[in-house]
């Protein structure tokens, strides 16, 4: 059985509990600030009180002020949701890559840190969290839950999944679209790697249904750099049998000039649906980038 | 294309080190297990050409680099197609200018030793078995009969070399350096040409001449190389005697004679009290001094009176410059002490000294001392024979033959005649009642001036007699006449006479002249060239049959002057232009034997005498060097010759550097100024152009090529 501590170092955790205000903030930010949650109900925090109209439940009439005062209040109260939120991981082969500067982490492992980090916060903070890996097809999808018993089946996931076979965001974004019931937030861990138009109109669905999505895209240096001088042949991790030799200097330019096209137009669509793209590369500590993006995040609150 | 350094051309293998490389790097390449395939394959797409195309690109010049690098190793020589023939022996022409212009020079060194040095050197620096041949252009000939393989042969003919010849005729030493070279086997050809460039052996005159003569060279089946060498420096200052004349008529012992030098200055200096000094037979006897302005020209001149016969040379001498050659002008003049003359009577009377006969009073007007038996010496000494009595041994033996009234000649008389006035002899011909018209006009047809008319005039007592008409007299026999003082021909009075009739031709130097007219318009005296002797004819008798002629104070000098004048001409001629045969009449007697002939340069010579008619004649063609040439008949007295250059070759000036590189470059020579010069041509002609220079400058251009290329090809057009 999975443990926190497989996934995350007690130095991580250390700067974890250190995000974990930034993080309840944020959160708070989604829950309170942007997203007001329309369901309205009994609770113990008390809101507001508001003139009846015909129509209201006369159970809801606050007796007390009617005593004080002749007239029919109705009394609301704030709803204590819980975010929902669900991890939604890649799995497929590009995601296998471990470049020369990240000191051998795929980013696959470390899209799991990541998303252990992120489940770990959301748990103790009393968030219900979900997880849902995939390839070319959902191969699980874990509901949220806010129990802290919920995580280790959530670490469980992580730790057993391997990466393998080929990225297809779209399709699996619109099976997955049929099993979120509730709306929520959906944070994507993937490299992002595919047709962008597609990746984009996926998430344009996920928006209609008005979830709040965050992109957390992993690259490796290698990915971004190209930093490759000799004679190199490049198989494919996610197609068996495509392979290129090439001379990489030669390509260099274009290769950077193609995935500066690439990152462009993804984060175009995104910032055109309110979708936030945040990169990681793996020789980054993750922390550091969530802190950041936290950071940045709350600044434009 | 030829290398110097072949075995740096192994390095050329080093072309392969980048292919090697290439190869290497492709076939150990590293193997990445990539995710972000879909960026790379839409580039790979859209560049796999472009890229192949630039790997082959970099790769050859990659290649490129070390292949050049060894080429400019091994030093490249382009030679054109002038093929691979470097070490090969050649044949070599080479025209060497010893024209008496080259004397001048800097002090020490003429031009001429200058030039003469360098082909030399050139001649013995050349491959072993080359042929060489070495035309000298102021003399006109080879150095040798032929090319020769054997250059010591040439060095050390070279070495007896000496200039001071006449002007160098470029383009006919070119047309004849082309003969020779056709001759010539070797495949590599080149002419060199080592001369002043003296303004006077390249005339514009002759621009075309001297380009035809090199087309010539360059439509040999095997063209030479043609090199124009400048030899010397310019001098500037120099005097030559330019010309020397004396009396045209026959020189006797006693007699005065003038003899009169021209002097000219070619310099841009004056030159005050310039010497001049005659000299007789290598002995000073007098000195004059001469004003002589910038480029101007003065004359000097000299009376000399020979008191002996013989052939005797004068010499005027200037004072020493750059050029010896023409600081003296040598002649040779005959002096004589007896003048043979044969009087032929047509009419003789009964004894030879009958005035009643013919030739009568000829005799004593020609010899008057001895007529009058006065213990002084005639000059001319007068034989009279008749017609029929006439041998030819007594027409070779003397000067002048006059024929008076001879009615004809046998043919064999006539024949010994006309070869005498063939060879320069004098004939003097009167007229009168024997005269065979028919026979003058026709087999003496070929030495009468004219043909013969009619009789004219009347000899009755009485009758009115026709006088010459008063004019100024041109020939010099006759010139004495123009001076009153000394007679006058005027008061003549002649009855009867021919017509001689007057030639349809005239003016040309073959054609008769009338030296003298009667008032009627009928030619009293005519004269005709005939070979190298001359023949006059007069329309009356030498007696007074006719005409009072001998009763006139003028008779005596008249006769003698006619005969002196026909005897001046001295057969053979004894001062020569360059060139021109040398010819020694001796009596026949020595025909058989050798004569011994003295050269310019104190050399000797046997000569063998061949005996023609009744002469021994001597003959000596290759006269091209000037100066004095002396032939001794075994047992006899000198005789001697003069031989002169043209003077024109005394004006030292020289084509400006300019003209000389629009000559060369008109007419496609390569030209060069000096020994290294020369020797770097010789080198590009031989070897062809070193390319190490245009290699690094290409290998430098391929490094900064690939350099720019590969940043160029790496940042690629980025289309994806």
């Amino acid at each position: 059985m999975a443990h926190v501590s497989d996934f995350l170092k007690p130095s991580d955790l250390q700067r974890i509990s250190n995000l974990q205000v930034l993080a309840r903030q944020v959160v708070e930010g989604f829950t309170s600030g942007l997203h007001r949650s329309p369901h309205k109900g009994y609770s113990v925090e008390f809101k507001q009180h508001r003139q009846y109209v015909p129509g209201d439940e006369i159970r809801r009439l606050d007796w007390r002020v009617f005593a004080r005062s002749d007239r029919y209040y109705i009394r609301e109260y704030e709803e204590e949701t819980n975010l929902r939120s669900t991890l939604i991981l890649d799995r497929s082969g590009s995601m296998n890559y471990a470049g020369t500067s990240a000191g051998g982490v795929t980013k696959y492992e470390y899209a799991t840190k990541l998303a252990a980090c992120l489940a770990y916060m959301m748990v103790h903070q009393a968030d219900g969290v979900g997880l849902t890996t995939f390839d070319t097809q959902i191969r699980r999808h874990i509901p949220p839950r806010s129990r802290v018993s919920h995580l280790r089946v959530i670490l469980d996931e992580l730790e057993k999944g391997q990466p393998g076979g080929e990225t297809d965001l779209g399709d699996v974004f619109h099976d997955l679209e049929a099993k979120l019931h509730r709306r929520g937030l959906l944070i994507i861990i993937s490299d992002c790697f595919g047709e962008v138009a597609n990746f984009i109109k996926a998430l344009a669905h996920f928006r209609h249904a008005r979830h709040e999505i965050l992109v957390f895209q992993i690259w490796d240096r290698d990915e971004l750099e190209f930093p490759f001088k000799s004679w190199t042949q490049f198989d494919c991790l996610e197609q068996e049998g495509v392979k290129h030799l090439l001379d990489p200097v030669m390509l260099r330019q274009a290769y950077l000039e193609n995935l500066a096209n690439f990152r462009d137009s993804l984060t175009r669509g995104c910032r055109r649906h309110n979708i936030d793209l945040v990169p990681f590369c793996t020789d980054e500590p993750y922390a550091n980038g969530l802190a950041a993006y936290m950071t940045r995040r709350l600044g434009r609150r | 294309m030829n290398f110097l350094n072949i075995a740096m051309l192994g390095g050329v293998l080093a072309g392969s080190i980048p292919l090697i490389i290439h190869l290497f790097h492709k076939s150990r390449f590293k193997v990445v297990k990539w995710g972000a395939m879909h960026l790379l394959t839409a580039v790979l797409r859209t560049n796999q050409k472009r890229i192949k195309i630039e790997q082959w690109i970099l790769l050859a010049i990659r290649c490129a680099i070390p292949i050049l690098l060894a080429l400019m190793m091994a030093r490249p020589m382009w030679q054109g197609a002038a093929s691979l023939l470097g070490n090969r022996p050649t044949s070599t022409a080479v025209l060497l200018d010893n024209s008496y212009s080259m004397e001048a020079g800097r002090a020490g060194t003429s031009n001429f030793s200058l030039a003469r040095d360098e082909t030399q050197r050139l001649v013995g620096e050349l491959k072993r078995g080359s042929e060489a041949y070495v035309f000298l252009m102021g003399e006109g000939t080879g150095l040798l009969d032929e090319s020769t393989r054997d250059i010591s042969r040439v060095t050390q003919a070279l070495d007896k070399v000496g200039s001071g010849y006449g002007v160098a005729r470029v383009p006919a030493a070119l047309e004849f350096v082309a003969g020779t070279l056709g001759k010539m086997t070797e495949g590599t050809r080149q002419v060199v040409m080592l001369t002043d460039f003296q303004r006077l052996s390249f005339p514009a005159s002759e621009d075309k001449a001297f380009g035809q003569a090199v087309d010539n060279l360059k439509k040999l089946p095997v063209p030479p190389t043609l090199t124009l060498w400048d030899v010397g420096v310019e001098v500037k200052e120099n005097v030559a005697v330019d010309s020397l004349d004396f009396s045209k008529l026959m020189v006797g012992v006693g007699q005065k004679v003038q003899i009169r030098a021209n002097i000219r200055n070619y310099g841009e200096t004056a030159r005050n009290d310039f010497r001049v000094k005659l000299k007789v037979d290598g002995r000073d006897k007098a000195t004059s001094q001469v004003l002589l302005g910038a480029k101007a020209q003065s004359q000097v001149l000299f009376t000399h009176v020979f008191d002996t016969a013989g052939s005797h040379v004068v010499e005027i001498e200037t004072e020493d410059d750059a050029v010896k050659a023409d600081n003296s002008y040598l002649a040779s003049i005959a002096v004589r002490d007896k003048l043979p003359v044969l009087l032929v009577d047509g009419a003789p009377g009964a004894t030879p000294d009958d005035l009643k006969s013919e030739t009568g009073f000829a005799q004593i007007a020609l010899s008057p001392f001895a007529a009058g038996k006065v213990e002084q010496a005639d000059l001319i000494q007068a034989t009279v024979v008749t017609a029929e009595a006439l041998t030819a041994r007594q027409i070779t033996d003397s000067a002048v033959v006059v024929l008076a009234n001879v009615a004809k000649l046998g043919d064999a008389q006539l024949q010994a005649l006309e070869l005498f006035v063939q060879q320069g002899g004098g004939l003097l011909v009167f007229s009168g009642d024997r005269t065979d018209a028919a026979w003058w006009n026709g087999a003496f047809g070929k030495l009468a001036p004219l043909p013969l008319g009619s009789m004219a005039g009347d000899l009755k007592e009485g009758a009115p007699s026709m006088s010459l008409t008063s004019q100024r007299f041109e020939n010099p026999a006759l010139e004495i006449f123009n001076d009153p003082q000394n007679g006058t021909l005027s008061d003549v009075a002649i009855k009867a006479w021919y017509r001689l009739k007057p030639s349809e031709r005239s003016g040309g130097p073959e054609d008769p002249v009338v030296l003298a007219r009667l008032d009627s318009g009928d030619p009293f005296l005519v004269e005709k060239p005939c070979g190298e002797g001359h023949v006059i004819a007069c329309a009356t008798t030498l007696d007074a049959e006719w005409s009072n002629l001998p009763a006139r104070p003028s008779y005596l000098p008249l006769i003698q002057r006619l005969c002196v004048y026909l005897a001046s001409n001295i057969y053979p001629r004894r001062n020569l232009q360059v060139g021109e045969q040398l010819v020694g009449f001796l009596p026949v007697a020595s025909a058989g034997k050798t004569a011994v002939l003295t050269l310019p340069d104190t050399s000797t010579l046997e000569v063998p005498v061949v005996k023609k008619g009744e002469r021994g004649v001597v003959e000596f063609p290759q006269t091209r060097r000037p100066g004095l040439y002396t032939l001794l008949p075994a047992g006899g007295t000198p005789i001697h010759y003069v031989v002169n250059a043209e003077r024109s070759e005394s004006n030292l000036a020289k084509l400006s550097t300019a003209e000389i590189t629009t000559l060369a470059k008109t007419h496609g020579l390569q030209l060069v100024r000096n020994a290294a010069e020369f020797k770097a041509l010789d080198k590009v002609q031989r070897y062809g152009h070193e390319l190490w220079k245009w290699a690094l400058l290409l290998l430098l251009l391929l490094l900064f090529g690939e350099l720019i290329l590969q940043q160029k090809f790496a940042r690629g057009k980025g289309k994806s």
